[in-house]
């Protein structure tokens, strides 16, 4: 895998030197193209041959190169197709398909144009080198070249048989001697009767006489040239075609020598003036069929030449259409590849990726939305992360904050325990199980009636799963556990879902139970100091007169006074009403203090209340009581005597609290398993530091009264299983709310 | 000469039955000059005598070299010469030009009228002096001399599109001593 890696790696680095690649291929071809065209100028040739052989290699060349270009372009294409294929690059059979789609319909055409294309090339060259040209060129040259031919017999034939005729004759050395006489006239006569238009003669190569026809055109003795004769004097025959000056005609010279080996023997020259028109005729025909033999030596060249620049054009039609084929097939699978690589990217976590692709089409409108979908998911990630922390942050806090609570609860003198709505013991602290002398076994996780099953936890029990949560104050509860008698203040709190303000659903209650033994003990015994203090007072109160009529006895009686009876009379008059006065206060105390328990039985309140209520009508002036009882009370289970008692209690206290014009309300109702009665007064109402002593015995602020009421009523209340608490009346006075069992 | 285009001149030259060859390649001294003759016998092939008949400039290049023969050892390259013989039908006039140039000067120039005149002055050579030998006498007259020649193809290309010259093989003449001049 690291080596597919590697090579694709390696592959991408060098991309860029392509561009090199093409260039030093490039400048190869210019560098081998000089060097061939060195190489030809090295000869002499003609410039334009040069030009053709060096553009013959130069197109030779480029299609070389572009044969290279092409295959190292698609073999590079091809490979990393393959490498893209072997790594499963998403899109990669799609490219593949494309590139081969358009290379493949780009390669047929032009393939099928280029074949065509190269039968036409070659009928065309064909037909310009067909036989019927050339036959035709061929009879045309040979028509022209034998009338030159048959000119040059003539001529021959007239210069050998002059020579043969002059054979014979001496010419002495020339040096500007006249010619043997006759031999001129007879040189021209032989020239009009032969008909040609020049005749010379020459010993050896040396110049000896000419004639010259003057209707030829010829202006002056034509220059025949060294060559003509000294080949004659080789082969006995030389011929030569000469172009005058001044003239546009041909001078066809045909020279014979006289018979011999002499060097310096007689040569006679004869030559025929070609007409003008028939001599550039032959000329044009001639060079007609030269210049076709020189395209037909050079064919091969040329049709190579025409040849390549076919290819040349295909293989850039190819090169082109691959190109773009490739080109296209990036281009569209640019931003694919990219959103591929940006869907790994994001799997992996990364959102920061984007992705830029330069589009302008619908891939722009899709690159925009997955850039978009990633940058929201970043947020949400964050939102999510950021929730995350301060939900850590918070169970943290709620952890420390159980911890701590647990830490309080564990270390609370007050018994906590946490009971769901389904009356499931949930959690207890160690007080609780301290004063309710159980195990944590007992306790969490069973239900209420299962925990507190026996009659003293009953009462427990009962007082939990009341539907009517008690005062807020706690119902003071008294429980025989362990054999000793423990008294509890129970306080009830129901735990409240925050599903919306002022709503919610319950989640069950706590319970609090805190221990009022010592309390109760303490109070007992302050309250007993304060009876055994009220004792004494109220004792010391009618002891004070018994001693001071006793006393006074005395000293009368020392005195021996006469009045003394009288005295005696009035003196014990008063010990006796004191002594009765303290024979009542015992006799109230002692009856608090054998207060028989409750005998229960049937009994209508509502009427229990009226009679009470009989004897207090008009006792106070200005003073009026008012019942206000719910209708169907019923039956309840209580000591109606001891209850009449505490009922009158109350209501002497209220109409003595309450000045004229006033009122003192009695309100009787039922709250399900229990039943009150609330006794409202408009008097002065209670001190604050008053209501904790009100229930003791022998505390009171009234002038006269014992003290005894109140301490009697919270005694029969207790006995009924019932509370008993005092509150501000509004706008002003008291209110008794008493709360028993109904049954 | 490059190896692939050795042995395809070779191949040509078994294939045909009358192949190119060099024949009498020969050197006389003579008045502080070499004197090379030698004959390039079916030089003109049928190729090239269609080239001269139609017209087109055709020549024949050949490369001289001047060696100094060492025993045992490559002999040394003394001196070099390319002598270029260019032919150029007129078929007007029917005649062949034939102009030859050493070293890209020219040194004569005639004019031919048959073919196998041409072929003979473009094949064959007769006493030409090649090389001028000037250096010390008393030095050359110990030394031995060979003159080697070969015929410039012209330029082609190898792989088809590199640049090469293409030229037969070198064949070496006769071996003298040089003969200082008579003062």
């Amino acid at each position: 895998m690291r080596a597919k890696i590697d090579l694709r790696g390696r592959f991408e680095r060098h991309r860029k030197d392509t561009r090199f690649v093409a260039a030093g291929l490039g400048l190869l071809l210019v560098v081998f193209t000089a060097i061939y065209y060195a190489m030809q100028r090295g000869r002499d040739l003609p410039d334009a041959l040069v030009t053709n052989k060096v553009l013959l290699f130069a197109l030779r060349n480029a299609n070389f190169v572009l044969i290279l270009v092409i295959v190292f372009v698609l073999s590079r294409n091809l490979l990393r197709l393959w490498l893209d294929r072997r790594q499963r690059v998403l899109g990669a059979r799609f490219k593949t398909k494309l590139i081969a789609t358009y290379v493949g319909l780009s390669l047929l055409p032009v393939m099928l144009l280029f074949f065509y294309g190269n039968e036409l090339l070659k009928g065309a060259i064909d037909r310009w080198f067909s036989d019927s040209l050339r036959t035709v060129l061929e009879q045309s040259n040979a028509v022209a070249q034998a009338l030159q031919t048959e000119i040059d017999e003539r001529d021959y034939r007239e210069a050998a048989r002059l020579a043969r005729a002059l054979g014979g004759v001496t010419f002495e050395e020339a040096g500007g001697r006249p010619l043997p006489p006759g031999v001129g006239a007879r040189l021209e006569r032989a020239r009009e009767e032969s008909g040609v238009h020049f005749l010379g003669l020459y010993r050896g190569t040396e110049f000896l006489h000419a004639v010259v026809d003057p209707r030829s055109g010829l202006n002056d003795l034509p220059e025949v040239g060294r060559q003509l004769l000294t080949d004659a004097l080789d082969s006995g025959r030389s011929r030569r075609v000469l172009l005058p000056a001044g003239t546009r005609g041909r001078l066809i010279l045909a020279a014979a020598a006289a018979a011999g080996e002499d060097r310096r023997r007689l040569v006679v020259v004869a030559g025929t003036m070609l007409d003008p028109a028939v001599s550039a005729t032959s000329e044009e025909l001639i060079q007609a069929y030269q210049s076709y033999r020189q395209l037909e030596v050079q064919k091969r060249e040329f049709a190579m030449s025409y040849r390549l620049i076919f290819i040349l054009v295909t293989l850039l039609i190819l090169l082109t259409s691959s190109w773009v084929g490739l080109f296209l097939a990036r281009r569209l699978m640019q931003p694919i590849q990219e959103l591929a690589l940006g869907t790994r990217r994001i799997s992996t976590g990364d959102l920061d990726h984007r992705i830029e692709v330069a589009a302008d089409d619908e891939m722009a409108g899709v690159v925009e939305s997955f850039n978009r979908m990633t940058a929201e998911l970043k947020r949400n990630r964050e939102e999510i992360e950021r929730s995350q922390r301060e939900l850590l942050a918070a169970n943290r806090g709620l952890a420390e904050e159980r911890a701590l609570v647990s830490a309080i609860l564990e270390n609370l003198a007050a018994g906590v325990i946490a009971i769901d709505p389904t009356g499931r013991i949930l959690s207890a602290n160690r007080a609780a199980l301290t004063l309710l002398r159980q195990r944590e076994d007992d306790l969490v996780g069973k239900s209420v009636r299962e925990s507190w099953s026996d009659d003293e936890r009953a009462r427990l029990a009962d007082l939990v799963t009341s539907p009517d949560p008690g005062p807020p104050e706690g119902v003071e509860l008294a429980l025989l556990l362990g054999g000793e008698r423990r008294t509890f203040e129970v306080k009830r709190s129901e735990l409240k879902g925050a599903a919306a303000p002022g709503e919610g659903s319950s989640h069950g209650q706590v319970v609090v139970i805190e221990d009022q033994s010592d309390l109760v003990k303490a109070q007992k015994l302050a309250a007993w100091t304060e009876a055994a203090r009220r004792i004494a007072h109220e004792i010391k109160n009618p002891l004070t007169p018994i001693r001071l009529a006793a006393e006074r006895l005395r000293v009368r009686h020392r005195a021996g006074d006469p009045g003394i009876g009288k005295l005696l009379e009035e003196s014990v008059d008063v010990i006796v009403r004191e002594v009765a006065t303290m024979q009542g206060l015992v006799d109230e105390f002692s009856r608090y203090a054998r207060m028989p328990g409750p005998q229960l039985a049937a009994t209508d309140l509502a009427q229990l209340v009226g009679e009470v209520l009989a004897l207090y009508r008009d006792v106070k002036p200005g003073v009026a009581i008012r019942p206000r009882l719910e209708p169907g009370l019923g039956e309840v289970w209580i000591d109606p005597e001891q209850i009449r008692r505490v009922l009158l209690n109350l209501l002497d206290n209220a109409l003595e609290a309450s000045e004229a014009p006033g009122e003192v309300a009695i309100d009787v109702e039922r709250r399900g398993e229990k039943f009150t009665i609330a006794v409202a007064d408009e008097g002065r109402g209670i001190a604050a530091e008053d209501r904790d002593k009100l229930f003791l015995p022998f505390f009171s602020r009234k002038r006269r009264g014992t003290g005894m009421g109140l301490a009697i009523v919270q005694r029969i209340v207790a006995d009924h299983n019932g509370t008993i608490r005092v509150s501000d009346n509004r706008p002003k006075g008291t209110v008794f709310t008493l709360e028993l069992p109904v049954r | 000469m490059p190896l692939v285009s050795r042995w395809l001149f070779l191949g040509l030259l078994a294939v045909a039955a009358q192949g190119p060859e060099f024949r009498d390649v020969r050197i006389a001294a003579s008045g502080g000059q070499v004197l090379l003759s030698f004959r390039f016998e079916n030089g003109l092939t049928p190729e090239i005598r269609e080239r001269i008949e139609s017209g087109l400039p055709t020549s024949l290049v050949y490369e001289l070299e001047l060696m100094r023969d060492r025993k045992h050892w490559w002999d040394r390259g003394i001196d070099a010469s390319r002598l270029e013989i260019v032919a150029m039908y007129n078929a007007v006039t029917r005649e062949y030009l034939v102009n030859t140039k050493q070293d890209g000067r020219l040194i004569g120039s005639r004019t031919v009228r048959e073919l196998d005149e041409l072929e003979r002055v473009m094949t064959e050579l007769e006493s030409f002096p090649a090389f001028v030998l000037e250096a010390d006498p008393d030095a050359e007259r110990r030394t031995r001399f060979l003159v080697r020649v070969r015929v410039d193809l012209g330029a082609g290309a190898f792989l088809g599109f590199i640049p090469i010259q293409r030229s037969s093989a070198w064949v070496e003449s006769n071996k003298i001593r040089f003969q200082a001049p008579a003062s």
